[in-house]
């Protein structure tokens, strides 16, 4: 923990953190606190069906409502966090880190393994997402795992082509050539030198992708391929609530404003982690 | 009184009189709200569903199913009779009648549509009129179709989409080598005998049809019908902006009302909400084959069954799937089938005798099974939650599987499935068609599961040849006994059509089996 | 002629993308489990006619042998009929694709439209109430899925307000256009977000660079400083995102095509996967591939122009 906040400190150079980082954290630790222990937040089980409360209006009893089965929707929102947050990350890390680590490679060596990069990139980019989800997952079988799967066989492209484009832009400043002037090996230079100063768009794009990854659960919810029922998700919530917006505002609404606040979170991280590293250059 | 005056309103449509205020009108283009579009307009060759409850609009058939989707009445056809022996139907047909662009209607034209229609491997629907052996005809009006062997069920066969009437000449005048590319070439300009003929058709976005200036039927006014000009199907396959557009006032008509917002719709000062009876069921299909992939298959034991049947709520998920829009099931078959029976609903909710029920069957600890949903049916996926949480009394552990409609029935058709989503409805009025697919074992080993009984397959192959209503109705009470009692489906609900129409709009009907039936449509200007 | 040489290598370069998407879509067609005439036939299917169909269609012949009789097709020009609907690939591609072009051109210029000022705006007062209050706004853009935005605006501005017709699609093109706009405006929401914020961070990026220091050194006038080195160098990554996003733009296109009933490609496609309409699914998926690799085209030259070093 201190070796942490030490280098955090080194990397702040005394400047006082970024605000977007403080608040964005906050919601962060809030929704990973959430995650792992929905049990203490949630009221009831949000598995429950209660026959008599079908539809119910926002109450004492049930502050979010309840849905078409009388579930209660504040527990389903808390319990979907654990869900959600798994999305986020499981969705994007995978692709985040192979796809820097593919796009500082070929965006520094470039020639044929440039190339190759340029037609998987198109191949991959080209093919219309949505046939390959669901290619997938009716071979697979439907689920979140399987959505994975799917999802990183694409997302690294995105990565690896930001980073490989800014590391071509920085291995031509000056400081690279001073790099390979005092003789530092490639990996020196790409690691030490250049990825930290070409890694913020990806990073940046990252946290949005995780914002964005929950969103996608969301319409393969509506198209049935994303989480199965009766597990609660932010997207399915929004999904199955669709046909009741005139009626029952809450099914959609509060999973809705789930979303946004945690979508929030991760973006203002990500602002106030590209500011910690424009900090540092 | 509201309620009373919404069935006052039903009731005046269904019986076809106009006791409203407005007086008809004539004129006018109709816009109706269409979930999906139809793919091929030939009502032979058509192979889907989207097709099938349009196409009586464009091609008239012999004789027309009743308005309660139970009985025959005269269509083209002004008389029909059976012979004494029951081995052919003798028809007149209606005098003066026209095809769409003017052309007698002729005994030659009826005589080659109805071969085509029940020529082997001809379209998928022949089996219906598998009967018919030969049409032959006779001076200018008569029509006798001559059957391999006594059917039951031709009268009603003769109303339906397949049996529809088209001009021969023109047919074979259209360009191309094989029956489907001539088809292909003549739905390009058709030729029709229905109320309306097509007159566009943007794939994808809208379906427009004109009144067929020479049809025979006659109006409460003594004209020709139909009373519309035409009737512009509109696309628009999501359901909240269908209502959306519908209550703009940009459709006058909308179908598949989703079942959580007729309570709502019902209450639009502008709107119709209408829930027109059908035959439609929702059930779901159990394999019961003793081992499905290698593994052993707990719903192979009746007794099984019959718990998992008694402890579903079924009020529970009326009210949760169809917001009370639904009613128990009695049969397998819906009520409003001909030859249905039974007056109580099937396995009341009763979870004690379910517990018990497992007991003897050795599953008291339950077991784990899976059900396949079609993806994103917002119906199938809350029958689907609700029943998990229900059987999960029994110990059940059900496993939602939602997955696209080819893959499902895929696994529906192998054989591979453990539990599917399932709705029915009837295209004849006649119970041969949902029995032949339910029961028999011949036509698709009972909904695909396995399921058999030797009494039930005896009792369908000599109901389909029997001629005395009395006996028939006896063989149809005593399959629908062995069907319901140990059968392999989860019987849930019978649901109406819902459609919301424009209040300007009158005399629109659908028709238990489906057909919407525009002809004696109309709207105040 | 350098850029003229850029832009004949990475026509050439398509060629391979192409035959590759060709293949791929070829067997990841055919691995998806059903086939086209249980799809269209449905629950009521009798083995029978599901034989008959298929055979029929020559799907009951070896893949190789499918493939070759696909090839051979496709190197004609000739896309095949389709399954279900009947009627030539070629024609239906003809009709549909258009409209989703339209519609995808029209929300990328949105997009931009909204973001790159925004962008401006939010990175000249960082930290300030107008940042937070432009990032607040394009996040909850960003965070609500495309079919709830869609009906929302439908209610709102096309329902209550009968500003714009409840979807559907015109028969003239200003009618196509004034149809499109609401769901043009639904699929920028999101992209904007993520090019808003991109462009943001780059923009900051830039104007902490030492060459703007060196630039305002120098006396040239701020404007121009803005203008000329911060947008430009800004602009970079924007710009290899914005090519990436088409694609999922077009993703997003299926669902806002179903909500607002806009005929288009996306429609199609999913139709297509769902009917296991073969020809039609292979059709769609090579016009996208090479429509995409066309927008990539545009963006590299973009960002040679750009950033000329990367040309090189």
């Amino acid at each position: 923990m201190s070796a942490l906040a030490k280098t955090a400190r080194s990397m702040l150079r005394g400047k006082p953190m970024p605000r977007s980082l403080i608040t964005g954290g906050s919601i962060l630790l809030v929704s990973l606190i959430m995650a792992v222990w929905p049990t203490l937040f949630a009221p009831y089980d949000p598995n429950e069906f209660d026959y008599n409360a079908l539809l119910a209006a926002p109450s004492l009893a049930h502050p979010f409502g309840t849905d078409s089965f009388g579930r209660d929707v504040l527990s389903r929102v808390i319990h979907a966090y654990t869900v959600d947050m798994q999305i986020a990350v499981f969705a994007t890390v995978g692709p985040f880190v192979f796809g820097t680590l593919v796009g500082a490679f070929v965006g520094y060596v470039g020639g044929f393994w440039e190339a190759l990069f340029g037609r998987l990139v198109d191949a991959t980019v080209t093919f219309p997402f949505l046939v390959l989800v669901i290619a997938i997952v009716s071979v697979l079988g439907p689920g979140l795992g399987n959505m994975y799967v799917a999802v990183g066989i694409v997302g690294w492209v995105f990565y690896a082509r930001l980073v490989a484009s800014e590391i071509k832009v920085q291995k031509r400043l000056d400081y690279a050539d001073a790099g390979r002037v005092m003789g530092y090996t490639p990996w020196r230079i790409v690691f030490r030198h250049l990825l930290p100063n070409a890694i913020t768009p990806a990073i940046v794009y990252w946290m949005t992708d995780m914002a964005l990854a929950i969103l996608l659960g969301s319409s393969l919810g509506y198209l049935g391929l994303g989480a199965q029922p009766p597990t609660a998700e932010w997207g399915v919530q929004i999904a199955d609530g669709k046909n009741f917006m005139n009626t029952a505002w809450w099914i959609s609404v509060f999973p809705g404003v789930a979303i946004v606040l945690t979508g929030l979170g991760f973006s203002l991280a990500g602002d106030g982690v590209a500011e910690i590293l424009r900090v540092r250059r | 009184m509201k309620n009373l005056i919404t069935a006052a309103l039903a009731a005046t449509l269904l019986l076809g009189t106009s006791l409203s205020a407005s007086a008809l009108e004539r004129g006018g283009t109709l816009t109706y709200g269409r979930y999906a579009d139809s793919l091929f307009l030939d009502p032979v060759l058509n192979d889907a569903n989207v097709d099938i409850w349009i196409l009586s609009n464009l091609y008239d058939t012999l004789l027309l199913p009743t308005d309660d989707g139970k009985g025959v009445q005269p269509g083209l056809a002004s008389e029909y009779k059976m012979s004494a022996d029951n081995t052919s139907v003798i028809l007149t047909l209606r005098d003066g009648i026209k095809f769409s662009d003017g052309s007698p209607i002729t005994p030659a034209d009826v005589a080659w549509s109805l071969k085509r229609a029940s020529k082997k491997d001809n379209g998928i629907w022949g089996f219906m009129i598998e009967s018919i052996d030969d049409v032959t005809t006779e001076g200018d009006k008569t029509v006798t179709i001559k059957l391999k062997h006594p059917d039951p069920a031709i009268l009603a066969a003769l109303t339906v989409f397949n049996t529809g009437i088209m001009p021969q000449k023109a047919f074979e005048a259209s360009a191309g080598a094989t029956e489907a590319e001539k088809a292909k070439s003549f739905g390009e300009h058709p030729v029709g005998s229905g109320a309306f003929v097509l007159k566009s058709w943007d794939r994808g976005s809208s379906l427009k049809l004109v009144r067929n200036e020479y049809y025979w039927g006659k109006g409460e006014d003594g004209k020709a019908l139909p009373y519309l000009d035409g009737i512009d199907f509109e696309l628009i396959p999501d359901d909240a902006t269908r209502i959306l557009k519908l209550n703009s006032g940009e459709l006058d008509g909308a179908e598949l009302i989703p079942y959580s917002r007729v309570a709502e719709l019902k209450s639009a000062a502008n709107l119709d909400m209408q829930l027109f009876p059908s035959t439609r069921v929702q059930y779901l299909t159990m394999n019961v084959r003793p081992q499905v992939g290698g593994k052993d298959n707990p719903l192979a034991n009746p007794k099984v069954r019959q718990a998992m049947n008694y402890a579903i709520n079924k009020p529970a998920i009326i009210q949760i799937v169809t917001h009370g829009v639904g009613t128990q099931q009695t049969s397998y078959m819906s009520t409003a089938t001909p030859l249905h029976t039974g007056d109580k609903p099937l396995y009341p909710y009763d979870i004690a005798k379910a517990k018990a029920l497992m007991k003897e069957a050795g599953f008291e600890k339950g077991f784990s099974t899976s059900i396949l949903v079609l993806a994103g049916n917002q119906d199938q996926i809350g029958i689907s939650t609700a029943v998990q949480q229900m059987w999960s009394q029994l110990g059940i552990k059900l496993d939602l599987q939602q997955v696209d409609n080819p893959t499902l029935t895929k696994q529906y058709r192998d054989g591979t499935f453990l539990m599917r989503n399932a709705a029915w409805t009837d295209d004849i009025a006649d119970p041969s068609e949902i029995t032949s697919y339910f029961v028999n074992s011949k036509t698709i080993e009972a909904l695909h599961s396995g399921w058999k009984s030797e009494e039930a397959d005896a009792l369908f192959e000599a109901s389909q040849k029997e001629m005395d209503p009395k006996k028939r109705a006896e063989q149809y009470a005593k399959m629908q006994e062995i069907y319901n009692s140990t059968g392999p489906t989860v019987p849930l609900f019978e649901t109406p059509y819902p459609v919301a129409l424009n209040k300007r709009v009158h005399g629109f009907l659908q028709i238990p089996l489906g057909n919407n039936i525009f002809a004696k449509t109309w709207k105040d200007k | 002629m350098p850029l003229f040489s850029f832009v004949i290598r990475r026509l050439l370069q398509m060629i391979p993308t192409v035959i590759f998407i060709l293949v791929v879509t070829f067997v990841l067609v055919r691995m998806l489990p059903g086939d086209p005439a249980s799809a269209m036939l449905g629950d009521r299917a009798r083995d029978a006619d599901v034989n008959r169909i298929n055979h029929e269609l020559g799907l009951d012949q070896p893949l190789i042998v499918q493939f070759f009789y696909f090839a051979e097709r496709v190197v004609t020009g000739d896309l095949g009929n389709s399954i279900g609907l009947k009627v030539s690939v070629a024609s239906l591609i003809a009709d549909r694709l258009p409209v989703t072009l339209m519609l995808t051109v029209m929300s990328a210029v949105i997009a931009l439209v909204l973001s790159v000022p925004l962008a401006f705006v939010a990175a000249m007062k960082r930290e300030k109430l107008a940042d937070s209050v432009i990032r607040g706004t394009f996040q909850v853009g960003l965070s609500m899925p495309v079919f709830y935005v869609g009906i929302i605006l439908l209610t709102v501005f096309a329902a209550q307000w009968k500003l714009f017709p409840v979807g559907g699609y015109g028969t003239t093109l200003p009618d196509k256009l004034y149809h499109l706009f609401l769901p043009a405006l639904t699929l920028a929401l999101s992209f904007a977000a993520v090019l808003m914020r991109n462009l943001r961070a780059s923009i900051i990026n830039v104007m902490n660079a030492e060459y703007v220091d060196f630039a305002i050194a120098k006396g040239l006038r701020s404007r121009v400083i803005m203008i000329k080195h911060i947008l430009r160098n800004a602009l970079i990554s924007t710009v290899t995102l914005f090519g990436l996003q088409i694609g999922t733009l077009f993703g997003g296109a299926v669902i806002t095509e179903t909500v607002f009933a806009v005929p288009g490609a996306g429609r199609l496609l999913i139709d297509s996967i769902y009917g296991r309409d073969y020809p039609v699914l292979q059709g769609l998926t090579i016009s996208l591939a090479v429509l995409v690799s066309l927008t990539f085209l545009v963006t590299d030259i973009l960002q040679a122009w750009l950033d000329p070093r990367i040309a090189r």
